[in-house]
């Protein structure tokens, strides 16, 4: 298990990392998430011990991560970490070697992943002379080539298009239920939503939100309606509990304070005519992240 | 960790010999050396007309001073090329005049006229007529004669007897005492030689330190560029990577030596194997002449402890150095600004080369036998003045003291600043940082 204790980071006058603390089980996806400057790659740089942390500790298994440990560790940097004047095939030799693996397990588990993603001919090209995409896939695979205990990915889908974040989702979900620690940032929440279930949001170093996506969207409470019917949206809006009323291209989306506003919506629709769609739905985690870090930031 | 040392040294010094272009340039390498020992057979092979002599027609208008010419001329020959055997100069008698003599120029520039005139308050005055420049030392033997034969006509007028005038024109043996008992006679003017020599036996190390600054540094930037370097970090220890890269650069440049000396001593060989008797016959007297006054000296022994020592002196520069350039390649940003960084480094490369040449023009100089012991410059300096005998085997025995001192406050606090610097991507506040780094 991953165990960060209480970590603080500052660079200067400026808190990068304030007391975070949170812990991922095998098997586990975890969403480490929070806006552009919000401490994410400063808590994935002390995790890999590319820092040292002001306080609090990270621990890997009970152990705290040092060099004895990093082999069964996968890092994916933001930026692209890859020397591109080599070829895919020397990266990967490069990077293997750095984990302890032997050049044997190296080339075989390359060619396994390789064909996986689909760019078996690749092997001998250098990386400069590989798409953005493609150069991705690399830096994946390389972060992986040591079938690590605990992966850290941040922002992996960058530059990907849809199928080959299909492809990307469909390999850390298997990571993980052959039982690795993944810990993940993203801007997408949507992507977040599909395989993490523990999250954090991080604002200015500190967590404004925590704990498992359900228990979140639970303590939510705000909920939506999507409707399609003939009605005025103003006599909607004039419903105590009604927050908003949006009008989209052939359907009104109503945000609501609580599910006890249900009712009184529907009685009101119910007289229109043409109700055709009427559907509760919970918010989604993008629209928590915007509300939750937009009231931490007015504060 | 030692495994994963030795395949970042592997990984580092492959990345420079396992390519393409280092075979390419140590093949120019090899043809450049090879030629250049072997360069007169070289210029022999594609012809010129090297054994023409150099035409001097004389106008004696004084009637008398011709033959006392020639035979100045030719003693003057024997003082300047003492080695020569055949005449320099074919000498004719003109009996036209000088505007007739022009034309003979103007037939082959290459041509000398020298006219003779009565002069009555020099005895003679001479004109010498060329198409353009002549050689500042050909112009010296041809002054000295033409001088020599004025004496020898007043000489003439005097009535001396012939084992008199004998006497006069030849030259005076100098029995030369030193009251300093080290001193020889041989080691006189070994000053100028090494101070000729030594910059050249030393330009390879100066290249090479060149090459392993602008190496180490073009690494590491590409590391840190690339953010590769957050990668290997997370997995080896900044110190075992800043171990890998002075290594690695320092295996580089003593491969890339002896690869040099293995192309010298081709060239040598090939120069044996065609013919030469000696590998030194064809590169003129002069340098001959440099090094049997060198061998006479007793350098010779004294080489059996002075080149060790150089060695060692030069091991530890280039460790200094590369320690060096990884420390500033760590605190930048981007390659260009490396290479700003590095000037100041190059400058005192420079300045030691200089100071080497100069070194025997300033004996006793107070301030260059201080600079020999600095680091970065010792082992350019200490080696030529050893040879001068301006310092001892003690004061060099201190250099390479000081220098491994050197060497480790650069490992203790450099490894502080590299630690910080290879994941610093900014250079706002830099020194702010570095210091900080240097404090912990």
């Amino acid at each position: 298990m991953l165990k960060v204790a209480n970590i603080s980071k500052s660079y200067g006058e400026v808190l990068a990392v304030d007391n975070l603390s949170f812990t991922v089980k095998p098997g586990e996806i975890f969403g480490l998430l929070g806006v552009n400057g919000a401490g994410k790659t400063t808590t994935f740089r002390i995790i890999m011990g590319l820092l040292d942390a002001d306080q609090g500790e990270v621990t890997l298994n009970g152990k705290k991560i040092d060099y004895s440990v990093t082999d069964k560790i996968g890092f994916l940097t933001e930026e692209r970490s890859l020397l591109t004047k080599l070829t895919v095939k020397e990266q990967c030799l490069f990077y293997g070697a750095l984990k302890g693996m032997t050049k044997e397990k190296i080339l075989k588990r390359l060619d396994e992943l390789l064909e996986r993603f689909q760019i078996t001919e690749y092997k001998d090209r250098k990386i400069k002379e590989l798409s953005k995409g493609n150069q991705q896939k690399i830096q994946f695979i390389t972060a992986i080539l040591n079938e690590p205990e605990l992966l850290i990915l941040d922002e992996p889908f960058t530059g990907l298009d849809p199928i080959n974040i299909e492809l990307f989702k469909k390999e850390i979900i298997q990571m993980a239920q052959k039982g690795s620690m993944i810990i993940f940032s993203t801007h997408r929440m949507e992507h977040v939503e599909l395989f993490c279930k523990k999250i954090v949001v991080l604002l200015r170093g500190r967590p404004v939100l925590e704990g498992y996506i359900s228990d979140i969207k639970e303590k939510y409470r705000k909920k939506n309606i999507f409707l399609k019917a003939d009605i005025d949206k103003e006599k909607i809006k004039k419903i105590p509990g009604v927050i908003d009323v949006i009008e989209k291209s052939d359907e009104l989306e109503v945000k609501i304070e609580s599910s006890d506003v249900v009712d009184n919506v529907f009685e009101v629709v119910k007289k229109a005519k043409n109700l055709t769609k009427f559907v509760v739905e919970e918010p989604s985690l993008n629209e928590i992240f915007v509300a939750k870090v937009g009231e931490a930031y007015d504060k | 960790m030692t495994s994963k040392l030795n395949f970042l040294i592997n990984m580092s010094l492959g990345r420079k010999i396992k390519t393409k272009w280092f075979m390419i340039s140590n093949i120019i390498l090899a043809v450049i050396i090879v030629g250049v020992i072997n360069i007169d057979t070289i210029i022999t092979f594609f012809g010129g007309d090297f054994d023409k002599k150099q035409e001097i027609y004389v106008i004696d208008n004084t009637q008398k001073s011709y033959d006392l010419f020639e035979q100045q001329l030719r003693i003057a020959e024997q003082t300047f090329y003492p080695d020569k055997e055949e005449e320099t100069y074919d000498l004719k008698l003109y009996d036209k005049n000088l505007e007739e003599a022009k034309k003979l120029i103007e037939e082959d520039t290459s041509r000398w006229v020298i006219v003779f005139d009565d002069d009555e308050e020099n005895a003679i005055a001479a004109t010498l007529v060329s198409e353009g420049y002549i050689g500042t030392f050909e112009y010296q033997l041809i002054s000295s004669a033409i001088n020599n034969t004025k004496i020898a006509l007043a000489i003439n007028e005097t009535d001396l007897p012939v084992d008199e005038v004998a006497k006069l024109y030849s030259p005076i043996e100098i029995d030369r005492v030193y009251l300093d008992e080290d001193k020889l006679s041989e080691e006189e003017g070994i000053e100028t030689i090494v101070s000729t020599v030594f910059p050249v036996l030393i330009f390879p190390f100066f290249m090479l330190v060149i090459s392993l600054v602008q190496m180490i540094g073009a690494e590491v930037n590409d590391e840190k560029s690339t953010r590769g370097m957050e990668i290997i970090i997370s997995n080896v220890s900044p110190q075992t990577h800043f171990a890998s890269k002075i290594i690695a650069g320092n295996m580089f440049v003593l491969i890339q030596g002896g690869l040099l000396l293995l192309f010298g001593g081709i060239g040598l060989l090939i120069r044996k194997l065609i013919g030469e008797k000696s590998i030194l016959d064809g590169f003129g007297k002069e340098v001959t002449s440099y090094l049997n006054t060198i061998l006479d000296t007793g350098l010779g022994e004294q080489l059996i402890y002075i080149i060790p020592l150089t060695i060692i002196l030069m091991i530890l520069t280039f460790i200094s150095y590369s320690l060096l350039a990884g420390i500033l390649a760590s605190m930048t940003t981007n390659t260009e600004d490396f290479q700003q960084l590095q000037t100041p480094l190059m400058i005192i490369l420079l300045f030691g080369y200089y100071l080497s040449m100069f070194a025997s023009y300033m004996e006793g100089s107070v301030f260059i036998k201080i600079v020999s012991f600095f680091p970065l410059i010792s082992a350019i300096l200490s080696p030529s003045l050893l040879v001068l005998g301006q310092i001892g085997l003690i004061e060099i025995i201190a250099s390479i003291i000081i220098c491994i001192v050197f060497n480790w406050l650069l490992i203790k606090y450099g490894l502080k600043i590299y630690k910080v610097g290879i994941l610093n991507y900014s250079s706002k506040d830099l020194w702010k940082k570095m210091f900080k780094a240097l404090k912990n």
